[in-house]
């Protein structure tokens, strides 16, 4: 019904027409007028200037120039090394394979380092976990080293001590206590377990509890009681046809994204169009996860009706019982006709879910046995490690220390009293706890409330191991010495132990430690290397080794499926449920302090610098889209979660279930340096506990009407639209003709076009798998149509020049693309590209060069989703070069539409001339390169904009111009490695290949989508990738002959799960 | 008459100058090369301190008792004249441990004798202030051409003030002749001057001149062409470079393979300087600094523990040790005197002062070298595409390097010169496998087409070729 297969749209406002929305986007450069962004009353600011103003200024001028022409050069120093190390050649950056791991996040890395300084992470394409993917979180590693926020001294109450201080007042009163605990989050690190153990010995009343920020403790429970083991086991996405997730957000931050994500993808992409297949995803949800947004079906629950869901697939799965009570009834139906799909597929699907509920999971459990996956797709084998926590453990620990029973309690790099699901108690708790350590890598409200502080190493300072899947062993390495005063968390521990095995006198008494450690433990198990100073150099050179799994065995399902069956949540029909999530960028409020994170748009709703309220938007049936409450987008409404009252700001999701709402966790820090504190909402308190298990959702909630709007209303998505004005036929007004297109064509008044349709456009094609052949004969119908203009050219001749040499392009591939936003972080860690913060996101200030657009098609109130990696398009038939007065972007013979910052005055006339928005103005001081402070922005009140001081800097790629103020810029193919790439080539002498040059996004994604290079190379990776019939161009029929080639979005839709 | 005399001045003149040119160090100039060619890598420059060789200063007063042929072949060839078992040969040959001296076999009698003034000039400094010579030369050479400019203009200046009175005279007479009556109304000079169309000439030729100054100064801003500093050390590449012959990638490893060429750190230094511990020209006052900075104790010839953490005065006590106890040495003392105590007193601050500044007080550290060559930040260079895959020499853009006692800029490494030479510079288009990638261009090359690939055919005009 209120459907169309090809119509596709980005947000409400987009769907509904309107007015400012309209306005905004026909402005290249929206924001407030110059009154306002002076922040001044009109009439505090006089704008006329008389006569001797005029003089005044050309009197300053001329001087003001005059002076600068007669200073002296400044006398500039070049400092050598006075030993150099033999492995650094000043210029040439060194990589370091080393593990990112934060709690149970984990992904193999390799780090680029320069001068040796850590600037880059880059992933490990020889680990078999992750196989050279990353995370944006990974990625925003290397800014964490630099944080202002960290930690730099040992501190006894707030007072600086000196680590021997430190170490003596702890260890006496370690030895005073009679009951110690360690809470932590996962320790993925078989040595610091090991020194665990250790303490353990030396403290026999200390006991280590370990949560999560998000908690899987009763996956883990459910399998220990199904399966003898307490892991998570390992998930083959590669081998699914079918998947269901209950509500796990598997691509974006369930347990391990990053691989999932990339097998999960080698199913999605379409290898054969004649023969086209992929796998089918259904979620189950009632807020738009990441992994919703991809998914080919959303069936939509309350978060209350999971247990129920999962009951009616169980039931239907195996035949037992009928229909399930409480739950939806469109749910139902959808349900019984998946588990005739997952029936199938006999052993190739997987059914996850994210509930933490312990029946729940043991009847996940019984549906994956009864279909056969347990041993095939769930496997037991290299079963993974990456949550550990105990919701049970900590809810003990939380009454002990009520009770006053525990007199030390260690925290070990986490943040309980932010993050843990205690309701707001665990405060309260620490206050009864006479010792409080904390082993904390910043400031953070955890370490603000304990006695004794003791500052740790970030990983890239540390040494250490990772054994995040059982039987594959990673390394941890230094890439840089301790930027401060800091010590491992492990040495720390091992120091209060007294540890024979730790001689601290040594220079890298750590590292001694670990490395004794795998001597007996990885190295013993296994049969590759014969000596061990070997098998240590190729494990620190590979970053990964793989030994054994010796505890995999057979594993049978012993779980008691049907006393599970009583045990599972019972809806609570509520009116209103709220959903909790995490989000990619900001998790738990672990990322929270970093700024690369913070400003990445969250992929669903598109909001930086901020939670909101997600809430869901109907159909009124006749013409408009209508918010819960009417609210809109930006507006503020006060949320009332059990009796607390929150003020939030809302957008309006679509596919969001009619009676939820959704919010982020993570946000609202109250210590989380200049970047994380105050900014936005902090939910934790409504995290629920259910038999001491955590449960994210809530249902006494209600949603205020409007009460005000959010000042600065950080939402992206509609920024940079690729739309055009033009005038409304019924009405005669300006308004933008994607809008007036997409409302037209979705109701049927103007025949048929995608966004922009009066132009007929292509921005996004999309296919159901089963049509594929009449789509793309569509599709070529429409690219022949669309190419009829190529022989027109602005510079005739040219194709000659790029056929000489290299001629770079780029494909992406929308079916591979799953909206991660790793890309965009890469982005701005390879090309220095500011912060900006949250005004000047709001003022559609934001300087990423590659934006992830996404785009909704389908059900207007349950769509699918389709996420477009968007940057320069190094257009041969630039519109942006010949706009430019100065010449400043023009184009190279290798096809390049090249950007000389210092020649740019700053017209933006290429920005607005740019079909694609992909360019971005320089309208601040970003790195207070001159001299007056007014024109430095500012994100939360810090005296020196982000990134201008000495340590944040420290992060800049030296191969990549800082761009000043008042220049445009944009991606620019990341030339410095196309350079870099074929400089080796040279000195090599031999033709350049593939792997020369791969631009960051390309490195980055998890998935493979993006693909780097030539075209004149025939036999490249980008020749075959364009052979694709799937492949497009964006904007084609406009004939600005761009680099990029696109592919069809297909999708695997059962529409019969509609119904 | 007065013509005469005006060419027996000149005459004169031209003579005197003649006799200047023929008289001036003709031997030293000449043995200062050879001096350089031969001697230099054994021989200190300031002739009074001892390297591998001796100090030569006075060599001839130490020969003075024997023939001078003795003292000839001695130079060109000593082993043969220790062997002769002439006295003076053996006692040297002792003296120095029986280290070999090379045989100059091709050494003239005359070169030696300019190699022999030369050592007598340097090794007394009052002589050897004619080095500043030639450079001070230059300067009035500048300036005597831009003399020559002025003069010039001046002259034509004036030509064209007479050209004008006369044109304004031919005009009253023509006047005058068609009709006598006819009252002309000559301008004066000053009315001429002050006439609209001078004063808007005047203007207009200000303008001009001004802008053109104007823009051409702010187009120089930030370039520094012939940039000199005074080094923290007195490190002189015509030393190293020139005299030992060096090869620049030597201490600049980084220009093969890396963006920089890499200023050496100290540890490249001391791979010769641990044994070489007196320079050729100042001695102990330069070479001392490497020590300071990198912890070497030059009298025991060894590291230093902890040098990092040694307080300042036990680092003074090492190297005011050294400077004495070298000072009593090379002035044959038994004991420091006075003016040795000075000596070491102002090279220990010397060394303190170089080693230290505003943001590093210890002297355990790097040297802080003036930096050069100053490329703007958003230019990007890379050394090894031009030394490893151009193959351009290195005095291409950095000159003379090896006659260069201090190094100064000698590019002016504008966007100008830089793309001037890619224009003219051929691409070693067919020693490298990687161009094989430009197939059109081999094609043409083979079949005539084209006799060669410039660096701008392949690009190397565009902007993002250096700024990115």
């Amino acid at each position: 019904m209120k459907q169309d297969k090809q119509g596709i749209w980005i947000g409400e406002k987009d769907l509904t027409q309107d007015p400012e929305f309209i306005k905004a986007a026909s402005q290249e450069f929206a924001g407030e007028n110059l009154l306002e962004t002076m922040g001044s009353k009109p009439e505090a600011v006089n704008l006329e200037s008389t006569r001797r103003d005029f003089l005044k200024y050309l009197g300053f001028g001329l001087g003001a120039a005059t002076l600068a022409a007669s200073c002296e050069i400044p006398v500039k120093r070049a400092i050598p090394y006075v030993i150099k190390p033999d492995e650094i050649v000043p210029g040439i950056a060194n990589y370091y394979a080393t593990s990112y791991v934060k709690g149970g996040d984990f992904c193999s890395v390799l780090v680029k380092t320069r001068e040796g300084r850590p600037i880059k992470v880059e992933g490990n394409s020889l680990s078999t976990i992750t196989k050279g993917g990353t995370s944006a979180r990974a990625q925003a590693m290397v800014l964490d080293l630099y944080d202002l926020n960290r930690l730099r001294k040992p501190t006894i109450n707030g007072e600086d001590v000196s680590w021997s201080e430190l170490d003596s007042a702890v260890k006496a009163k370690l030895n005073a206590s009679s009951s110690i605990r360690i809470l932590t989050n996962t320790i993925l690190s078989p040595s610091a377990k090991m020194a665990l153990e250790e303490f353990k010995t030396k403290f026999p009343s200390a006991k280590v509890v370990t949560y999560d920020p998000v908690s899987s403790s009763a996956l883990l429970d459910a399998n220990e009681q199904s399966f003898g083991q307490r892991v998570i086991p390992n998930y083959k996405f590669e081998e699914a046809d079918v998947v269901v997730s209950f509500n796990a957000d598997f691509l974006g931050t369930w347990i391990s994204p990053v691989e999932y994500a990339s097998g999960y993808a080698k199913k999605r992409k379409i290898q054969d169009t004649n023969n086209p297949t992929m796998s089918r995803h259904i979620q189950v949800e009632g807020h738009m996860s990441l992994s919703g947004s991809n998914a080919d079906n959303r069936i939509l629950v309350k978060p209350s009706e999971q247990g129920v869901a999962i009951l009616a697939l169980y039931n239907a799965v195996t035949g037992s019982g009928g229909k399930v009570a409480g739950l939806n009834p469109k749910a139902q139906a959808a349900l019984t006709k998946v588990a005739a799909e997952l029936k199938r597929a006999q052993g190739k699907s997987i059914v996850i879910s994210a509930s933490n509920n312990v029946a729940e999971q043991t009847l996940v459990n019984a549906i994956n046995q009864s279909l056969g996956n347990i041993g095939n797709t769930v496997s037991f084998e290299n079963a993974s490690l990456q949550r550990q926590g105990d919701d049970k453990a900590f809810a003990e620990l939380l009454r002990e220390m009520k009770s006053g029973s525990v007199d030390t309690l260690i925290v070990n790099q986490a943040n309980p009293a932010y993050d843990a699901a205690s309701k707001g108690q665990f405060a309260d708790a620490l206050a009864k706890v006479s010792n409080t350590i904390a082993l904390s890598y910043d400031h953070n409200e955890t370490s603000s409330l304990c006695n004794y502080v003791a500052p740790v190493n970030h990983i890239l300072e540390s040494w250490g191991d990772v054994e995040a899947k059982r039987g594959i062993i990673n390394s941890v390495q230094p890439t840089i010495s301790p930027i401060f005063d800091t010590r491992q968390a492990e040495a720390s521990i091992l120091v209060w132990s007294e540890s024979p095995n730790y001689n601290a006198a040594s220079e890298q008494p750590y590292m001694e430690y670990v490395q004794a450690n795998w001597k007996k433990t990885a190295f013993a198990a296994q049969s590759k290397y014969l000596g061990f100073n070997s098998f240590r150099d190729n494990l620190l050179a590979d970053g990964v080794t793989t030994v054994a799994d010796t505890q995999a065995g057979e594993v049978s399902f012993i779980g008691n499926a049907s006393a599970a069956v009583n045990g599972i949540t019972k809806p609570s029909g509520s009116e209103m449920e709220i959903v909790l999530f995490e989000t990619v960028n900001i998790g738990n409020g672990q990322f929270a302090s970093n700024p690369w994170l913070m400003e990445m748009p969250n992929p669903i709703t598109r909001c930086s610098w901020g939670n909101y309220l997600a809430v869901p938007v109907n159909f009124d049936g006749v013409r408009k889209m209508v918010g819960l409450n009417g609210l809109k987008d930006g507006d503020l409404a006060t949320l009332t979660v059990n009796g607390k009252e929150y003020t939030v700001p809302v957008i309006q999701q679509f596919g969001q279930m009619p009676g939820t709402v959704g919010l982020a966790l993570g946000y609202g820090r109250t210590v989380a340096g200049k970047c994380g504190t105050g900014v936005g909402v902090d939910i934790n308190d409504a995290v629920g506990l259910s038999e001491d298990y955590a449960t994210y959702y809530a249902t006494d909630v209600s949603v205020s009407d409007k009460i005000g709007k959010e000042d600065h209303f950080s939402c992206v998505q509609y920024h940079h639209t690729m739309g055009v004005t033009a005038e409304d036929k019924d009405t005669g007004e300006t308004i933008n003709a994607d809008e007036a297109a997409l409302v037209a064509f979705n109701y049927g008044i103007v025949k048929q076009g995608y966004q922009g349709a009066l132009t007929d456009r292509s921005i996004i094609y999309n296919s159901h798998v089963d049509d594929l052949k009449e789509n793309l004969s569509e599709l070529h119908h429409k690219r022949e149509h669309a190419q009829h203009l190529n022989s027109e050219q602005i510079y005739a001749g040219h194709d000659d020049l790029y056929a000489r040499g290299h001629h770079w392009g780029m494909h992406v591939d929308l079916n591979a693309c799953i909206g991660c936003g790793a890309c965009t972080v890469a982005c701005m860690a390879e090309n220095n590209v500011p912060v900006v913060g949250k005004k000047e996101v709001t003022r559609h200030h934001e300087m990423t060069w590659l934006r992830i657009d996404r785009y909704f098609y389908g059900d207007l109130e349950n769509p699918n989703a389709v996420y477009q990696p968007m940057m320069c398009q190094h257009c041969d038939n630039a519109p942006c070069e010949n706009v430019c007065p100065v010449n400043a972007t023009n184009h190279s013979s290798e096809g390049l539409n090249q950007m000389a910052y210092n020649r740019c005055v700053g017209t933006r006339y290429c920005a607005n001339n740019c079909p694609y928005k992909v360019r971005r103005f320089n309208w601040l001081d970003y790195t207070t390169a001159d001299i007056f402070p007014a024109n430095q922005p500012s994100l939360n009140g810090e005296e020196v904009p982000f990134g201008a001081d000495n340590l944040t800097r420290m992060v800049l790629n030296p191969d990549v111009t800082v761009r000043s103020r008042g220049v445009i810029e944009k991606c620019s193919f990341c030339v410095q490695r196309i350079q870099e790439g074929k400089l080796t080539a040279k000195k090599e002498s031999r033709r350049l290949v593939d792997s020369d040059v791969k631009t960051a996004c390309q490195t980055s994604c998890p998935t493979g989508a993006i693909t780097f290079g030539d075209f004149n190379n025939k036999d490249g990776a980008l020749n075959k990738k364009l052979e694709s019939p799937l492949n497009y161009i964006v904007l084609e029929e406009v004939n600005v002959r761009s680099s990029v080639n696109y592919t069809m979005k297909v999708h695997n839709r059962d529409e019969s799960l509609d119904a | 008459m007065r013509n005469i005399l005006k060419i027996k001045f000149l005459l004169a003149f031209i003579l005197l100058t003649m006799q200047f040119n023929g008289f001036s160090q003709g031997s030293a100039e000449e043995g200062k090369t050879l001096f350089k060619n031969y001697c230099a890598s054994c021989h200190a420059k300031n002739m009074r301190s001892d390297a591998t060789g001796p100090a030569l200063a006075d060599v001839e007063v130490r020969w003075a008792d024997y023939e001078r042929e003795d003292l000839y072949s001695w130079i060109r060839n000593s082993q043969a004249l220790i062997a002769s078992g002439h006295p003076r040969a053996n006692e040297v040959y002792n003296e120095n441990n029986k280290a070999i001296m090379t045989a100059f076999p091709n050494l003239t009698d005359d070169n030696i004798e300019s190699i022999l003034a030369y050592i007598n000039v340097a090794a007394n400094p009052v002589a050897a202030t004619g080095g500043a010579g030639p450079s001070a030369g230059v300067v009035v050479e500048e300036k005597s051409s831009n003399t020559i400019y002025y003069i010039l203009a001046a002259a034509l200046g004036f030509l064209a003030l007479i050209l004008t009175r006369i044109i304004s005279n031919l005009r009253v007479i023509a006047t005058k002749s068609d009709d006598p009556d006819a009252i002309v109304e000559r301008k004066s000079i000053v009315e001429t001057l002050t006439s609209k169309g001078v004063i808007t000439f005047v203007l207009f030729a200000l303008v001009v001149i001004g802008g053109y100054k104007t823009v051409n100064t702010a187009v120089n801003l930030g370039r520094q062409q012939g940039y000199a500093p005074e080094q923290p050390i007195k490190f002189s590449h015509e030393t190293h470079a020139g005299i030992n012959q060096i090869d620049c990638q030597y201490c600049h490893d980084g220009a093969r393979r890396s963006k920089h060429s890499v200023i050496p750190a100290a540890n490249t230094c001391m791979n010769c300087h641990s044994a070489i511990k007196v320079g050729s020209t100042y001695g102990t006052a330069e070479l001392s600094k490497i020590y300071a900075s990198i912890g070497f104790n030059p009298s025991s010839g060894t590291y230093i523990n902890n040098y990092s953490e040694m307080p300042e005065d036990s680092i003074k006590e090492i190297f005011t040790d050294w400077i004495a106890d070298n000072y009593v040495s090379e002035n044959d003392l038994t004991e420091i005197n006075r003016e040795g105590e000075k000596v070491v007193k102002e090279q220990w601050e010397n060394i303190k002062s170089s080693l230290t500044n505003d943001v590093k007080d210890k002297i355990y550290g790097p040297i802080p070298w003036v930096r050069i060559h100053n490329l703007p930040d958003h230019v990007y260079f890379n050394h090894a595409q031009h030394v490893s895959i151009g193959k351009v020499d290195c005095q291409q853009c950095h000159g003379t390097v090896e006659e260069m006692e201090v190094l100064e800029q000698y590019s002016p490494l504008s966007m100008g010169w830089c793309i001037n030479c890619h224009r003219q510079t051929e691409v070693k288009f067919m020693d490298n496998e990687y161009y094989q990638a430009y197939e059109q261009y081999h094609d043409e090359l083979k079949s005539g087409d084209r006799d060669r690939v410039t660096v701008e055919d392949i690009g190397g005009l565009e902007c993002q070729k250096c700024h990115y």
